[in-house]
């Protein structure tokens, strides 16, 4: 950590003088444009030249995304020498800001106004001057200043408020450029600070962000660092007490059925008890691509590939395991579990359907830094940091539900304990051990007070009907006090305090009795929840449900639970178990009695899976060699309105990062049409966009749709048209025999080499043009698909915003535009080729 | 055998659980398939169905046009339903549906697409999905719900999953989404990528015998590939009806009305047609501040449209067994907002039901004076529904099962008795 910390501290050095930032909060607008003497920043950084497009996130003692004031404001200083001459000076900001040179004020931008209504003009194009400058982006103003300044040292102050009552509290493309009259400008900042035109700009830009994301990282696990020790305390006294007492007594098999780790063993006895016969091992590259979706989320690259092949037989499959939990992807894929589990959902444009803020971003750091898992559920019941930018906080909100923390508690309760209490909601579960009391009780607990039960959840009774069959003893209206519920799992008193304290002190309670060390049940689930995402099936059935199911393998999930209460509630350790195993690593069962039956509960191999949504969606990328691109996800682009009315989950690299579209309005100009083709694949293969309600296994069984959609659709087409974004026509121009390209291919689609009969094939049907294929002295073309960002909710009504998404549509159908530098016959063979492999089902299906 | 809750739930006969009135007979239409033409924003029902004495689009509340008379004596509808006018008698209008959700287009759209507020708990199915469910598909190689329009939360399966979902175009000319092939594979180009990839299945059975999963992956393949085949593909070519018949259907949402007509007579059993154009006013049916002005633009387009579509269906003897359906989230207050515009109005608004089996020619509930109030009865949201269950021979109270919870399909509504014969 101090390490990063440092190479940040001397990347910023390189520049010679660099820019001080200094960050100010809860001052009025004026007061922003010219901070008082006495104003003390809350944050100081620095950046090597005036763009602004960033800013630090803020983060609490507990390493939570927190929010800033609003408005807030930046204050950045900088002095260089200038040789004597006239300068032209271009402050761009969407809001409020102010430019001084030697201390006399010479550029003002004036303040953004919130947006009432979606009835602005779509604005002209951005007009190009006669240069290659980067035009001002809708809605942001262009300050000119022209001064003739003697040559020295000059004194530059750039102020700007960010956000503002019912304006996102973003600060857009804040910079400043100059240039000597006649000359191309350049950012201000050192001699060698970049251009302003869009190449540069856009390069910039994704330094900058590369630059804060790793700046934020730092500063978040700096800022937890006393929690975080206060946790290894509490885990190590938990694992001492624990260590004192007896573990599940591993069986002995007799059989000589193959073990790889203690897991085999359990396993295995039943087995033999059983008189069933294992699956036998998968192959060393089968696993790795189960490995690494498993894992990562994604199929393994041929780099990747090739590194693992040349590891020694034995280790190969041990270091693969360590390099998977270390990879990036490992926090990537657990995100996409979370939200089904945890009901993230939310809306971009004015959410109203039980959306939730986006916690997405929460769950992401906290798998991307290893939080403890205890310490992950502490933080989301805290529900505090930012509701909108990401924070646990965002997890309290349920827009038009009648009792918010009614549905929180549903989902706690079947995410951590397997107390599925859904039905409790408006009357006492029937087949359930709960009371509609207890589902309120909980609700008050994590409300931090007495709960009103609304009149909408409950079952009013027709005069003259038949008698109910369902027990509604609470009253409309009736007040229900915080109760812990479930004492059969760990009594009230078990209380104690937690590292992190919630302001609602009940809220704490609620954590510390779910976490408790005496409480075995939380351990429990959450390892079979691993399970089951490895395994495909629970050794506990339905995993959210534990009131009616048996395990399988009880001692198993004591001896999990152990494991990973021991190992300081690090999923890591216990996904490192479960892949180590040799009931993972062996071939997926594929009789359907078996599977499907009592028997696939044995486990003699993991059960047959389909990729996720996600993982086909981000394998396709991969596999492809295509960059992920997509509009933002966000409906205002202009900023003109508050983050609770349009959110900004910006522009997403991985498939977890899409939401729902929210085109509720059923308007052309409110389409995100890249996004949308993403969308229906995701939707095809059970993605909800939607989540309502919390899920732990999702509808994602075989459909026409899913082929259809893979087939024909906008994103599919995409990811094999061979066009000059494409890794493939790179890997196609390349100078290689045909044999090795196609091989290649099929390590990057399949993760595997090819059959003797498909390299016959692939022959058949490259090999006659495969010599004549490069077209000699063509030009890359550029493919990237372009959104107007000039369309905005602030516009959208008008005919022009809907002319322009509609295009938009129509041009995103015809594809990329396809590489000019191979031959059209033999550039569509190969695409034909490669359509087929992900089509094919092997794509889809995991190993 | 080893009891479900679900069985138990079924053998306890316990279909009034959820405080359902005792078993009344209900009626039950014949209608087999359902158009419901969608006038998202919030259609103002004192402009179009139901209109009242004329304000002055500034202080004095009223609505914006005349009335004019209609095949059902003393009912009017505005000036700008001229053709729908003669043929209202083969409608149903129900001038008193109500709810409370005023603010929110997308909460509320929600709520007449399902029926339901939503809980949190489950994600109610969509009235497209569960007809599509409830009646099946007509042809196993036909989809059964399809939308003209944006996806969006509101026309999805929720619980029922993505086998009751929808396929979707969000234009005429680009046709269904994922069925139609990207424009540069002709015919010789699918069929060399078809080739290849039974090449490649096949190797893969090869290598993986008596893999259930990879088999029923295989077949499911094959049955897609068929689904966008000529058959249904077909559908979408509207060139194959007459110019006159297509240019008397109008612009886009005509065309789309055409195409809801061929798919119903193919097979299809639920068409959501959008009526989504907000250009052609400046705010489609939202007609707040100046949308107000060329309001009568969209109410001429859905005029031609569904007159067309009415006596299309009755030409083609489909109207007795296609339910028609218009509606909209809210309806819209009688005074004019600052701008000259409307804004949204809850409390009573109107809707249509046409062909279908049912009884006709009659108006179900009356508004007050400006429309602001119903006068006596309310038809609630559930109520509609159980309405358009009903005429599609589908109980309202049938519980369908999300897992093993048993939900009836509306929220104890109780269909219009009037309607059905």
């Amino acid at each position: 950590m101090l390490r990063s910390l440092l190479l940040f501290a001397s990347i910023a050095g390189l520049t010679a003088q660099p820019i001080k930032v200094e960050l100010f909060e809860k001052l009025t607008a004026a007061q922003l444009l010219a901070p008082p003497a006495d104003a003390k920043p809350v944050e100081t950084y620095q950046e090597p030249a005036f763009v602004f497009v960033r800013i630090p996130t803020k983060f609490s003692g507990n390493a939570l995304p927190m929010d800033r004031s609003t408005p807030f404001g930046l204050r950045a200083s900088y002095e260089r020498i200038l040789t004597a001459g006239e300068y032209r000076f271009r402050l761009r900001a969407r809001g409020a800001a102010r430019l001084e040179i030697d201390g006399q004020a010479v550029a003002e931008s004036k303040a953004q106004p919130p947006n009432k209504t979606g009835d602005d003009p779509v604005p002209p194009q951005p007009v190009r001057e006669d240069s290659p400058l980067r035009p001002a982006q809708y809605p942001h103003q262009d300050v000119i200043y022209r001064v003739t300044l003697p040559a020295g040292n000059h004194k530059f102050v750039l102020t700007a408020v960010i956000g503002g009552s019912g304006l996102y509290p973003t600060p857009g493309e804040l910079a400043v450029s100059f240039a000597p009259i006649g000359q191309l400008e350049r950012l201000l900042g050192p001699p060698s600070a970049p251009y302003l035109t869009d190449e540069a700009w856009d390069r910039y830009v994704v330094a900058v962000n590369q630059r804060h994301d790793a700046a934020d990282i730092v500063r978040r696990r700096l800022a937890s660092t006393a929690v975080a020790a206060e946790w290894k305390t509490r885990h190590d006294k938990i694992r001492s007490a624990l260590l004192n007492t007896a573990g599940p007594a591993v069986p002995a098999l007799k059989s000589g059925l193959p073990v790889n780790n203690d897991i085999d063993r359990f396993i295995g006895a039943r087995l033999e008890s059983e008189n069933m016969r294992p699956t036998a091992i998968t192959g060393d590259l089968e696993f790795l691509r189960r490995l690494s979706l498993d894992a990562t989320g994604v199929i393994p690259t041929p780099a990747e590939i090739r590194a693992y092949l040349a590891d020694a037989p034995k280790l190969r499959r041990p270091k693969a395991i360590e390099r998977v939990i270390a990879s990036s992807g490992w926090a990537d894929h657990w995100v996409a579990y979370w939200q089904d589990v945890l009901a993230e959902n939310p809306g971009i444009l004015k959410p109203d359907l039980n959306n939730t803020g986006p916690f997405r971003w929460w769950i992401h750091q906290s798998f991307a830094d290893g939080i403890p898992f205890d310490r992950f559920v502490a933080e989301l019941l805290s529900m505090e940091g930012s509701a909108y930018q990401g924070g646990p906080a965002g997890f309290a909100q349920a827009t038009l539900n009648d009792a918010p923390m009614a549905a929180k508690a549903e989902i706690v309760a079947q995410a951590f304990l397997g107390q599925k209490m859904g039905c409790a909601r408006c009357h006492d579960a029937p087949f359930h051990p709960f009371k509609q009391k207890d589902l309120f009780s909980l609700a008050a607990m994590m409300q931090g007070k007495d709960l009103k039960l609304p009149k909408t959840s409950t079952v009013t009774m027709i005069e003259g009907g038949r008698k109910p069959a369902v027990v509604v003893a609470l009253k409309p209206g009736q007040a229900i006090g915080p109760e812990w519920p479930f004492a059969a799992l760990v009594k009230h008193s078990e209380t104690g305090t937690l590292p992190n304290q919630a302001s609602v002190p009940s809220r704490n309670d609620v954590a510390a009795l779910i976490i408790s060390p005496e409480n075995k049940r939380f351990p429990q689930v959450i390892v079979n929840r691993i399970w089951k995402r490895y395994m495909g099936l629970g050794l506990m059935e339905p995993a959210d449900d534990w009131s009616r199911g048996k395990a399988s393998h009880p001692e198993l999930l004591d001896y999990l639970s152990r494991e990973f209460v021991l190992s300081g509630y690090d999923v890591k350790h216990v996904a490192r178990l479960i892949f180590s195993s040799h009931v993972y690593q062996r071939k997926p069962v594929a009789d359907a009695a078996i599977a499907t039956g009592a028997a696939g509960r044995l486990f003699t191999g993991p059960i047959r899976r389909n990729m996720t949504a996600e993982q086909l969606v981000d394998s396709l990328h991969l596999g492809t060699g295509k960059v992920y691109e997509c509009e933002d996800m966000n409906l205002n682009p202009s900023g003109d309105r508050a983050p609770n009315q349009f959110l900004n989950l910006g522009k997403p690299s991985r498939a977890w990062q899409m939401t729902a579209l929210s085109n509720e309005r059923d308007r052309p100009a409110l389409a995100l049409p890249i996004a949308q083709s993403i969308v229906d694949v995701m939707s095809a293969y059970g993605w909800r966009q939607s989540r309502q309600n919390a899920a732990t296994s999702r509808d994602d069984a075989p459909s026409p749709m899913q082929t259809l959609i893979l087939a024909n659709g906008i994103l599919g087409t995409r990811m094999v048209r061979l066009s000059d974004d494409s890794e493939l026509t790179e890997l196609a121009l390349a100078d290689m025999p045909l044999n090795k390209m196609v091989t290649e291919m099929f390590l990057r689609v399949l993760s595997r080499p090819p059959a003797a009969e498909e390299l016959r094939v692939m022959g058949n049907l490259l090999g006659d043009l495969y010599a004549q294929r490069k077209v000699k002295g063509a030009l890359k073309i550029d493919a990237s698909m372009k959104s107007d960002n000039r369309v905005s909710w602030s516009n959208h009504l008008s005919a022009e915003a809907t002319v322009i998404r509609m295009e938009e549509e129509r041009a995103l159908r015809l594809g990329a535009k396809p590489t000019a530098r191979l031959e059209p016959q033999f550039r569509e063979r190969l695409e034909d080729a490669l359509w087929a492999m992900v089509n094919s089902p092997e794509f889809v299906m995991v190993p | 055998m080893q009891l479900t809750r679900r069985d138990l739930l079924k053998t306890a006969a316990l279909a009034p659980a959820f405080g359902q009135a005792a078993a009344v007979k209900l009626p039950k239409g014949k209608a087999d398939a359902c158009i419901l033409l969608w006038l998202g924003g919030g259609a103002a029902h004192i402009d179009t169905f139901d209109p009242k004495r004329k304000g002055d689009g500034k202080k004095v509340a009223g609505s914006y046009y005349n009335p004019i008379s209609t095949a059902i004596k003393n009912v009017q509808l505005c000036e700008h339903l001229k053709q729908t006018a003669p043929l209202l008698d083969r409608c149903a209008l129900i001038r008193t549906l109500s709810h409370d959700i005023v603010s929110e287009h997308g909460a509320a759209s929600n709520l007449v697409h399902t029926g339901r507020m939503p809980s949190g708990t489950i994600q109610y199915p969509s009235i497209g999905s569960i007809v599509s469910k409830e009646l099946g598909t007509k042809d196993a190689a036909l989809p059964s719900y399809v939308v003209m329009g944006y996806p969006n939360i509101t026309r999805d399966p929720g619980f029922l999953g993505a086998k009751y979902g929808y396929i979707y175009l969000t234009q005429i000319e680009t046709g269904p989404n994922g069925f139609v092939r990207p424009p540069d594979v002709d015919n010789p180009r699918q069929d060399r990528r078809e080739t290849l990839l039974a090449q490649l299945r096949q190797d893969f059975e090869k290598r993986n015998p008596e893999d259930h999963v990879i088999r029923a992956q295989s077949a499911i393949t094959e049955q897609g590939f068929k689904m966008a085949g000529p058959k249904f593909m077909n559908v979408f070519d509207l060139a194959k009806e007459t110019k006159t018949l297509r240019e008397s259907y109008g612009g886009e949402f005509g065309q789309r009305c055409l195409l809801a007509r061929r798919l119903v007579q193919s097979g299809v059993r639920f068409v959501e047609v959008s009526f989504n154009l907000n250009f052609l006013n400046g705010s489609g049916w939202d007609t707040h501040n100046d949308g107000q002005v060329k309001q009568h633009l969209l109410i001429q387009d859905l005029d031609q449209a569904f007159a067309t579509l009415l006596q299309d269906l009755e030409k083609n003897k489909l109207l007795d067994t296609t339910l028609v359906v218009i509606a909209t989230e809210f309806g819209r207050p009688p005074e004019f907002d600052s701008g000259g515009g409307r804004g949204h109005h809850s409390k009573v608004f109107s809707a249509l039901l046409a062909g279908g089996g049912l009884k006709t020619a009659q108006v179900v509930g009356e508004s007050d004076e400006l429309g602001v109030n119903p006068v006596g009865r309310s038809v609630s949201v559930p109520d509609f529904h159980a309405t358009i269950h009903c005429a599609l021979g589908i109980d309202p109270a049938k519980n369908l099962y999300a897992g093993d919870r048993p939900v009836p399909i509306t929220d104890r509504g109780a269909p219009l008795v009037e309607l059905f014969t």
